[in-house]
């Protein structure tokens, strides 16, 4: 009895994935569509669109675009949507599970619609309630065939976008081809390098390649191997990156995602450039380090940063001013990050009682030299930021968070540089004070977006941000503490 | 004098030393870590006037300035390895001097466009109390504090006395006693109406000294605020439903009960009599509760007043009586009295429940600003945003607010009282052809804000000028850089469109003292490498 049932089964739901082949065999994953204000493939789109509703960029292995196909094509097809907050978890009683099918989810969209309505303050639940909301509606529009657009030319020769609810069922395979075909013709195939960019996972194996060269430094103690596949891991990340600037057409620095990106390349290539000057494995053990923590986190922090490309807000509508600006200042992190690496392996090595005083007072300079130059860009970049808002609002200093914030840094590493000058800072105070520094950094580059969230700047807001930073400062904190009543700098500290 | 110079060469010690810039650098990063938290609760002008344009905070601005100053004097004369050094320092002192000249004389206003109107009004953000006296032609100004707090005045001009400025106000209801002794029929009363999803309180009265009125809608709910005498007469059996109001005594009864004569027109329509000195008075309660003169217009003197239960029947409404309220129930067909004290009301609408919260025959509930902090939300100012000042015109108080003007009618000698921002004029006008905002394509988002505008001045020849002001494309003129900052929507599809307006009067010595900077920045880590690497 099983067994025929099993049988009836399989035969059952090979016709229908039969059928649905079919018409998703002609969707591919290289056709232009207009989402989010851009064009971009299907492949991304759908990536793209799957990742928001459940959370994975895969459902369970399968290709996202047949995923995106099911959705569109299989009448009343069940989607375990993505449901993040405990409140929200509680309130449509799905205990401790991370999901909900969707099929129940839009039968709770007007309840949840009043439970927003409800909320009086804009507090977190609230926002992930909204978030939940748009959840079901891009499901919604996927599934009545709203999201996948189509290319045409209308009677009078204008070009625009259609849904492909639009089309009568017979015509869509024709459609798609005629489309794609069009599209090609007026506006060129860029979209096939945002697809190649997409699938390419680039940045994943400059992760690998990074750690290689982490593996090559630590354990097996090859300098020249290392600095060699460090450049090679510099120079996938210089591909990836040129193609992300040749798909947008700007600058790489635009949301959270690209700072990070940048900054994390920026320390790697700051930290090969001192090398040049100061043959010293320290530096490209930190370059190294906040290379791969950037990487690790444009992997593994989706929910924190975005990798979609998505049109400029009108404030940032400037390429010159965007890219000499937001550059310097991305790349003063990076030196400041490089300087933080440094400071943090130095209290490592001290704990270790691995460092000799001699190594102890030179490794102060190695962190000395990352911060002059951290500081030049930054008042560069602060600077360059100030003639900006002069040449396009007719005022150099607002007091906005994040410029602020940006002094803020700027004026702690100037105290620090400063009081090396008096007694008050020997050397284990400045190693200390340097691991402590980059707080203030991080406060300017995430906590205004993520903990402050007003002004002009805010253009990078989302949730999850104020759990990483607060969990970031109470780790560096820590460990300094740790650092403090642990390691006897006494005996170390030169006089 | 020797000990003034000693004490003069302590000073000089102290403030050129390393570990007072360090305290200063370091004070001054504390004071902006502290107004960066206070702008993102408060928003930003609170963080302006609590800390950015504070007297402590620019004093620390200035100990920095004295400390960068002393520190460059005393490393004098000059030495070549201290050349970088000089000039970060020096480029320091001139942004200084810059950013005091910017405070000084520069202007930072806005400029609101309204499509095809001519402007020329800049707003600063400055409040002012403004006494207009048309008759005596004169208009009388008093700058107020710039302070986060509420700050007691005192101050005089002519016959008008302003006590207290609340930079940050909301309105909340005081009872206060009455200025002359209230009818008994003038009570006031406070409500609570909540369901699962919402809870609103509101506040009625027939008090003609307060501030409250005796209707009021809430969405598709009419509620009607009436004497308390009125309450049992609602809930009497009557077939016509009308029920006649006597303004001469507060008694009332159905129509029944005193066998008034009524009928129906030949059109349908029914009518009231009510015998009165020997004359009749014709209603027609259907369409008014007054009494109706021959020629057909209503007679507001008359001494009754007869309403129709019937007409409220179709719609929500709720009749308030103080303690009691009375509403109709459709599926009974009948009209109920139900007491409140102490009890809550459950309504025959959408789960509505009501409870009474205060009732007072003798107070009278009034709004009155009460300061508060002010809270921002999502980049917008949700509490606060009332300004007040509390005054005394001869011997009477009042409030004047950011809101409207007050008005003061002393026999045909009006003077309006109100707080604005300063507005200065600029010697050209502006006007706006057309505002569009653009959006990404397939999307409601904002691509670009853009403004088509005309500019006219008088003192040149050239006639019209047409600008295009768009996100970091501002329009510069006559030493003004007006740039697209804000909009507001109107009707039809069309918008009105906000330049912020600034003149900076620093703005050389700003560019001049950044290159030193940078260029001292990269001297001094020259020099210091050259030292290093040469033993």
């Amino acid at each position: 009895m099983k067994l025929i049932i099993i049988l009836i089964s399989t035969l059952f739901i090979s016709q229908v994935s039969y059928s649905q082949n079919s018409v998703c065999s002609k969707l591919t994953e290289d056709i232009p569509v207009q989402a989010g204000g851009r064009v971009k493939p299907l492949y991304v789109l759908a990536k793209e669109s799957i990742k928001f509703l459940t959370g994975k960029s895969s459902l369970q292995g399968e290709d996202p675009t047949l995923t995106f196909c099911k959705i569109m094509t299989i009448k009343d097809y069940d989607l375990p949507l993505l449901v993040e907050h405990v409140d929200t978890k509680k309130f449509l009683g799905i205990g401790d599970a991370g999901t909900m099918p969707s099929s129940e989810l839009l039968m709770k969209k007007d309840l949840i619609r009043a439970e927003v309505f409800k909320q009086k303050e804009n507090n977190s639940y609230k926002k992930d309630l909204s978030k939940l909301f748009q959840r079901i509606s891009t499901f919604e529009k996927i599934q009545n065939q709203e999201a996948f657009t189509l290319y045409q030319k209308d009677t009078d020769g204008n070009l625009s976008w259609i849904p492909l609810s639009s089309i009568s069922k017979e015509d869509i395979p024709t459609a798609i081809q005629k489309s794609k075909k069009l599209y090609i013709e007026t506006s060129g195939d860029k979209h096939l390098l945002e697809l190649t960019y997409a699938k390419s996972h680039i940045f994943s194996i400059a992760l690998l390649i990074s750690l290689v060269a982490v593996f090559l430094t630590v354990l097996l103690k090859n300098l020249k191997a290392a600095v060699g596949v460090a450049i090679l891991s510099v120079l996938i990340q210089t591909i990836g990156m040129a193609m992300r600037v040749m798909i947008s057409g700007r600058a790489p620095i635009t949301n959270m995602y690209e700072t990070v990106m940048f900054s994390g390349y920026g320390a790697l290539l700051i930290a090969l450039v001192i090398l040049i000057f100061r043959k010293e494995k320290i530096f490209l053990l930190a370059g190294l380090g906040h290379n791969i923590l950037c990487l690790f986190m444009m992997m593994f922090a989706n929910n924190m940063l975005s990798s979609s490309i998505s049109p400029l807000v009108p404030v940032l509508r400037d390429n010159f001013w965007l890219s000499t600006h937001v550059t310097t200042i991305i790349l003063s992190y990076a030196a400041l990050a490089l300087s933080w690496m440094v400071a943090n392996i130095t209290l490592f090595k001290l704990f270790r009682k691995s460092l000799t005083k001699k190594d102890y007072r030179y490794h102060q300079d190695l962190i000395y030299t990352c911060i002059k130059v951290g500081i030049i860009l930054l008042s560069a970049g602060i600077i360059l930021g100030g003639v900006w808002a002069d040449y396009s609002w007719g005022r150099f200093w607002g007091w906005d968070p994040k410029e602020t914030w940006s002094l803020i840094v700027l004026l702690f590493y100037m105290a620090l540089v400063h009081g090396k000058y008096s007694t008050w800072i020997n050397t284990h105070r400045f190693v200390m004070a340097s691991a402590a520094g980059f707080m203030t950094v991080m406060m300017a580059w995430f906590g205004v977006n993520y903990i402050l969230a007003s002004g002009l700047h805010s253009y990078g807001f989302s949730e999850g941000g104020a759990i990483f930073l607060g969990s970031f400062f109470a780790i560096q904190i820590a460990y300094l503490i740790f650092c403090g009543i642990k390691v006897d700098f006494k005996t170390i500290e030169p006089k | 004098m020797n000990k003034i110079k000693n004490l003069y060469s302590k000073l000089e010690k102290v403030l050129s030393g390393v570990k007072f810039a360090v305290v200063i650098i370091l004070l001054f990063a504390i004071a902006l870590t502290f107004g960066t938290f206070m702008e993102s609760y408060h928003g930003t002008d609170y963080a302006n006037r609590l800390v950015y344009k504070s007297w402590w905070f620019i004093t620390i601005e200035v100990l920095m300035f004295v400390s960068i100053v002393m520190a460059t004097i005393v490393r004098l004369p000059p030495k070549k390895r201290l050349y970088g050094f000089y000039t970060i320092h020096s480029g320091l002192i001139i942004l200084f001097i810059g950013s005091f000249f910017t405070y000084i004389n520069g202007v930072d206003g806005s400029l609101q466009l309204l499509p095809n109107t001519p402007a020329r009004k800049i707003f600063i953000d400055e409040d002012v109390l403004v006494i207009e006296k048309p008759r005596e032609n004169k208009v009388l100004k008093l700058t107020l504090p710039y302070t986060p707090w509420p700050r007691n005045l005192n101050k005089t001009i002519q016959n008008i006395t302003v006590y207290d400025f609340l930079p940050y106000a909301e309105k909340s209801i005081k009872w206060r006693a009455p200025h002359s002794r209230s009818e008994e029929s003038q009570h006031s009363s406070s409500y609570l109406l909540f369901n699962e999803n919402m809870s609103q309180d509101f506040t009625l009265s027939l008090n003609p000294q307060s501030d409250f009125k005796s209707m009021h809608r809430m969405g598709l709910l009419n509620l009607h605020y009436m004497p308390k005498n009125l309450a049992e007469c609602f809930a009497k059996e009557s077939p016509s439903g009308f029920i006649v109001w006597s303004l001469v005594d507060g008694s009332c009864s159905s129509a029944e009960e005193k066998k008034y004569k009524m009928g129906q027109t030949d059109k349908g329509t029914d009518f009231l009599l009510i015998e009165y000195n020997g004359d009749f008075l014709k209603y027609f309660p259907n369409y008014s509760p007054m009494a109706v003169n021959d020629d057909l217009t209503k007679n507001p003197d008359s001494p009754y007043r007869v309403l129709s239960r019937k007409v409220f029947e179709d719609k929500a409404n709720l009749f308030l009586f103080g303690k009691k309220v009375s509403y109709f129930v459709k599926r009974k067909k009948k009209w109920v009295l139900k007491d409140l004290t102490g009890k809550v009301v459950k309504l025959p609408w959408m789960g509505f429940k009501l409870s009474l919260t205060r009732h007072e025959d003798e107070l009278v509930p009034v709004e009155v600003p009460e300061a508060v902090t002010p809270i921002q939300d999502n980049g917008e100012i949700i509490k606060g945003r009332l300004k007040a000042a509390r005054i005394k015109v001869d011997s009477s108080e009042y409030w004047v607010t950011n809101e409207a003007p007050l008005q003061l009618k002393n026999g045909d000698n009006t003077l309006t009282i109100g707080i604005t921002n300063t507005v200065k004029e600029l010697p050209y006008q502006i006007t706006l052809e057309k505002f569009v905002m653009n959006t990404n394509p397939g999307t409601k988002d904002p691509a670009s804000y853009e403004s088509y505008v005309q500019l006219l001045d008088g003192r040149s020849s050239e006639g019209l000028k047409k600008h295009h002001v768009f996100m970091n494309n501002p329009l510069k003129y006559d030493d003004f850089t007006f740039y697209q900052s804000s909009y507001f929507p109107l009707e039809q599809n069309q918008f009105g469109s906000v330049f912020s307006v600034n003149y900076d009067p620093g703005r050389f010595f700003k560019y001049l003292g950044c290159f030193f900077i940078v260029f001292g920045s990269i001297w001094h880590y020259i020099l210091n490498r050259r030292k290093k690497v040469s033993p």
